[in-house]
């Protein structure tokens, strides 16, 4: 108990070191759990869109489809599957699409794309297709054959509302197929290579001209909560075994290694500011230490035995620890509460990296929360390891030359 | 001058005092050097990953050959044009290329590819295109065998030994057949490019085409990446109005945002990390003024003038900083070197994840001089900056305080 | 939509008043016979080079076509099928077959100003657009009705509007102008040489210039065709294609 007392005491003692060494803990600490919180808010951000507005949860097809994109492979009896999914309660939304790779051709020229055959209303509930809109309207009821198109395609192939557009494919029997197209909206999302290569039709137009009937090619699902997604894909592969479900992790290893990516990252900056804060702790310490010879040597002399001593550093140091963990973290929480509702926008020098790769240009941290505890336990590994040197010194030390000082 | 003498001794009457200030400068300065050399290092390897997959650091075309790339805008091949690059000192490899797209054809499907006609050699030297093999064997010149890319290979359901067809658009309006037997099967971390390169020898590739002595580029590697800009305008100037001289950034300006993105955050973590240092360095310094308190009010007392207490703090500083920089430079060179000799790995989800994008799963560090340098004077700068806080407090001394 | 490769005339009619679409199917009903056979040299110029192709023709109906080119010789014997919307190559130096995926249509036949697909397009002059008379002009002292070309919704057609001008007298295409929806000239043809040749009196030079490239153009002459002699189906097979030499 004295010992708690007699270290809290000496803190005091000396308040420009004692507050130079909190100032740094906690900038140390406010420092780490921020970039922590910035690389957790594109990541979540990054994850967020790829299953919110391009891949959903989970895809199902036919084995084979995949492969070649042959419209022969179609999932059997689609209507019967997603009345089962739907029962499925972890499921929220379903949406079947007919999937078609071929041409689109205009007078000056032609590109690869992927059309996709979708049912408006379905879709729009599984991608927020409708929300990407950035000219026309979202498939009108009336109007025959109309196509969504990507900005980056539409400017690429210096298309325009109401202008008219030939797609080719292949149908089921391999047979050449074409038809007219007219754009009547276009959208944009914050990833261009998906832009520039996706367009979107009514399935129901689609499907005669692929020959396949009332056929899908592709079951994309959305879930309630994102945490059931293993449980569910394994629960549908074992339900279906003829089909392939995949989740977004596989459908898109990108995105699982950028989260790897990240995530190693954080921990490099972790050990990277900790060195840097260790080093500070030691230095710090060590000069309090040699300042204080006298006075240690007074202690020891008095009867204080060596562990006590020892202690009362240590302890030093950890109510310093203590004192500085609280200012680092709530800076880092209140900026992070901040910037994530208000956003750091980096698009003025990074938007089309960014886009390129799927990345909205604006930030919002998230708050670690899940690393907290390792953060903090480092921090104090950390600190507790930094005295040890220093103390060790302050023992080395004989009573009466410390006095003579 | 005797200043300097009084210093000098000052330093060397309390050692252990002494060494721990220098200490923390030569940590400081470890620190900064280490981190800063694995920074350039992983960003100079990800270039490096990149460029060499296919693009090269510079490539020379015919110019308007980069906004339309046909058979129609490929060059005649001069030997004058090869040998004036080939002058310059920092230009390590020059891979001649002609570059078309084409229909492969295996028994029952098509798809289309791009055709790459190479020199071999030369194209290893500068893209490593040799260690891409996974199965068979790499060209040589004068083969009439044909490299296909994984992707493709699997897609026509092709194997070593089998034949494949091109089929395609030749120069002037000709046309462009011929069949193949493939040589050896290449796997490219990049999907685009597994999915659909081939690759022949050049000569082969003209004949494809009928584009006899036609060259769509020179892919040239150069041995120092930082020395870009300026090798790219030399070039520039050589080659005149005829060519175009474009260097890796021009050609793939979305790779160069996303490095400058990088490099913009890992500045500012860089800059957290120089923070930390300077309060390193700072409580030592001021642990170092108070623990004097009673020796400089005593110098005060008897009558030397503030101002001159103050250059010798600042010269025991400066001697202590400076020493302490300079052993941290000698001592983070052995430790960067083995570091870039022995490059950090790392296993497991993140390594199996990297490599199959062809990345090596690895975290080099970068011997550059600068980076030292550079660590050094910022460190140095730093700890003088910090110095002139207790150095200023000494002019405030009030040596009857200070002596009790 | 070109009629590129069936342009012929009947003997004249007398001049009625007619409509758009009478005039319009009157000159597409030149343009056919049950079968036809021709020879043709093919031109292609270019601002750098040029390349000229001899090719033989047969036809039958809208349903049926072989192109096989005879010179120069590092070509001879490549031959094209078309039976329906289907398009095979066959290519006697790699003694292969390969059918045209979609992602070629649109690519150029030959090097020349035409794609893939113009050989494919069945004739779609009267089903694939409306038509309305836009006025009269005279060409080479020929006076033509000008037509209107107007594709209709469902037609999977890339342009915006055609303006072709059609000779009042023998019902000769002599000049088409291909625009896009915004009303941008992309394509110029033009029928020339007006001879009578296997009976029949056609323009026996075509000339295809792309309106955006200076000093591009492809020139079709036709050395002589022949109308109506009977060819069977069984013609238009790949089998016969690789004997065919």
């Amino acid at each position: 108990m004295m010992l708690l007392i007699m270290a809290w005491r000496n803190i005091w003692r000396n308040k420009a070191r004692s507050m130079t060494l909190i100032s740094s803990i906690a900038l140390g600490l406010f420092a780490g759990v921020f970039v922590l919180a910035i690389y957790q808010g594109m990541l979540k951000s990054r994850i967020k869109t790829v299953i919110r507005d391009e891949i959903s949860h989970i895809q199902i097809h036919h084995p084979l489809f995949r492969n070649d994109y042959e419209a022969i492979y179609t999932i059997p009896q689609p209507e019967k599957l997603q009345v089962r999914l739907q029962a499925i309660n972890e499921i929220q939304q379903i949406s079947a699409r007919s999937v078609a790779e071929g041409m689109l051709a205009t007078g000056t020229g032609s590109n690869g794309v992927e059309i996709r055959g979708v049912n408006p209303a379905n879709e729009r509930e599984v991608s927020n297709l409708d929300e990407k809109l950035v000219e026309g309207t979202y498939f009108n009821t009336g109007l025959k054959n109309q196509l969504l198109i990507g900005k980056k395609l539409a400017n690429k192939m210096k298309l325009k509302l109401n202008h008219k557009v030939v797609l080719t494919f292949t149908d089921r029997d391999n047979n050449v197929i074409s038809a007219a197209f007219r754009i009547k909206s276009i959208y944009q999302s914050t990833n261009t290579p998906l832009d520039e290569r996706i367009v979107y039709v009514k399935r129901s137009e689609l499907n005669p001209l692929l020959a396949i009937g009332s056929g899908a090619h592709e079951m994309a699902l959305l879930l309630k909560n994102d945490e059931s997604l293993d449980e569910v894909e394994k629960r549908l592969q074992k339900m279906y075994p003829q089909l392939s479900v995949q989740s977004w992790k596989e459908l898109s290893p990108e995105t699982e290694m950028s989260i790897t990516t990240v995530n190693q990252f954080s921990i490099i900056i972790i050990v990277i500011i900790m060195l840097a804060l260790a080093f500070g702790i030691v230095n710090t310490m060590l000069m309090a230490i040699l300042e204080r010879t006298r006075e240690t040597g007074m202690m020891m002399a008095l009867g204080m035995n060596k562990p006590k001593v020892f202690s009362v550093i240590l302890l030093e140091t950890v109510f310093l620890t203590l004192a500085g963990l609280p200012a680092g973290l709530l800076l880092a929480w209140g900026l992070s509460l901040y910037t994530g509702s208000y956003g750091i926008n980096i698009s003025s020098f990074a938007e089309e990296a960014m886009s390129s790769f799927g990345y909205a240009s604006i930030i919002y941290p998230e708050f670690p929360f899940q690393y907290l505890s390792d953060v903090l336990l480092i921090v104090i590994i950390t600190a507790l390891l930094s005295s040890i040197f220093p103390a060790i010194k302050a023992l080395s030390m004989p009573p009466v030359e410390a006095l003579k000082k | 001058m005797w200043l300097l003498g009084l210093a000098w001794k000052n330093l060397w009457r309390n050692k252990q005092r002494t060494l721990i200030t220098m200490a923390a400068v030569f940590f400081a300065v470890i620190l900064a050097s280490v981190v800063s050399s694995l920074q350039k290092g992983v960003f100079e390897n990800l270039i490096k990953n990149v460029v060499s997959f296919y693009s090269g650091y510079i490539q020379v075309h015919q110019k308007g050959y980069w906004d339309e790339q046909t058979l129609e805008n490929t060059f005649y091949q001069n030997p004058e044009t090869e040998r004036k690059i080939r002058q310059d000192p920092l230009v390590t490899g020059i891979a001649p290329r002609l570059e078309s797209f084409a229909l492969a054809a295996s028994a029952e499907l098509t798809k289309g590819c791009l055709v790459v006609g190479v020199a071999p050699n030369e194209e290893d030297k500068v893209t490593r295109l040799k260690e891409k093999v996974v199965r068979g064997s790499y060209l040589q010149s004068g083969d009439e065998s044909i490299l296909i890319s994984e992707g493709l290979s699997r897609r026509l359901k092709l194997r070593l030994g089998d034949t494949l067809v091109l089929i395609g658009q030749g120069y002037h309006g000709a046309t462009a057949a011929g069949k193949f037997p493939i040589k050896g099967i290449l796997r490219f971390g990049s999907p685009e490019l597994n999915d659909k390169t081939v690759f022949l020898t050049l000569m082969a590739a003209r004949t494809l085409y009928s584009a006899e002595n036609q060259l769509s580029s020179y892919v040239l590697s150069i041995n120092n990446p930082d020395k870009l800009g300026k090798i790219t305008s030399r070039l520039k100037h050589l080659l005149g109005s005829q060519y175009e001289v474009m260097s890796w950034e021009e050609m793939m300006p979305d790779v160069k945002q996303h490095i400058q993105t990088d490099t913009a955050s890992m500045s500012i973590i860089t800059g957290v990390l120089y923070l930390l240092i300077c309060f390193g360095i700072f409580g030592t310094l001021l642990m170092m003024m108070v623990e004097r308190r009673f020796e400089l009010g005593m110098l005060v007392a008897i009558g030397m003038k503030k101002i001159r207490l103050c250059l010798l703090m600042l010269a025991e500083l400066v001697f202590t900083v400076l020493s302490g920089c300079i052993l941290g430079i000698l001592a983070s060179v052995p430790i960067v070197i083995y570091l870039k000799l022995h490059p950090i790995t790392f296993s497991g989800k993140m390594a199996e994840i990297y490599e199959r994008f062809g990345f090596e799963p690895i975290f080099p560090a970068s011997t550059d001089p600068e980076i030292f340098l550079n660590q050094a004077l910022v460190i140095l700068f730093l700890a003088l900056l910090l110095s002139l806080y207790p150095v200023f407090r000494v002019l405030q001394l009030n040596p009857v305080k200070a002596m009790k | 939509m070109r009629y590129v490769f069936l342009l012929f005339t009947l003997i004249s009619f007398q001049l009625q008043a007619q409509t758009a679409y009478e005039i319009v199917k009157k000159a597409d009903e030149k343009m056919r016979g049950k079968t036809s056979q021709s020879q043709m040299l093919i031109r292609t110029v270019r601002p750098t080079w040029t390349r000229e192709m001899e090719v033989h023709t047969w036809m039958k109906g809208t349903t049926f076509a072989l192109l096989k080119i005879v010179s120069p010789a590092k070509d001879k014997g490549t031959s094209f099928l078309k039976k329906k919307r289907e398009v095979w190559n066959w290519l006697p130096s790699l003694e292969r077959t390969i059918k045209l995926p979609p992602s070629m249509m649109s690519q150029s036949w030959m090097g020349t100003d035409f794609t893939n697909d113009d050989l494919v397009k069945e004739s779609s002059a009267l089903e694939d657009y409306t038509h309305t008379i836009a006025g009269d002009t005279l060409i080479n002292d020929r006076s033509c009705y000008i037509i209107r070309f107007t594709p209709k919704p469902e037609a999977a057609v890339v342009w915006g509007k055609l303006l072709v001008s059609i000779d009042k007298k023998d019902f000769i295409e002599l000049h088409t102008l291909f625009f896009d929806e915004d009303g941008s000239l992309l394509n110029v043809m033009n029928a020339s040489d007006i001879k009578m040749m296997g009976g029949r009196l056609i323009p026996t030079r075509l000339e295809m210039i792309p309106a955006d490239k200076k000093n591009q153009k492809t020139v079709i002459v036709y050395k002589s065709i022949v109308f109506n002699k009977p060819i069977s189906d069984s013609f238009f097979t790949i089998e016969n294609v690789k004997q065919l030499n």
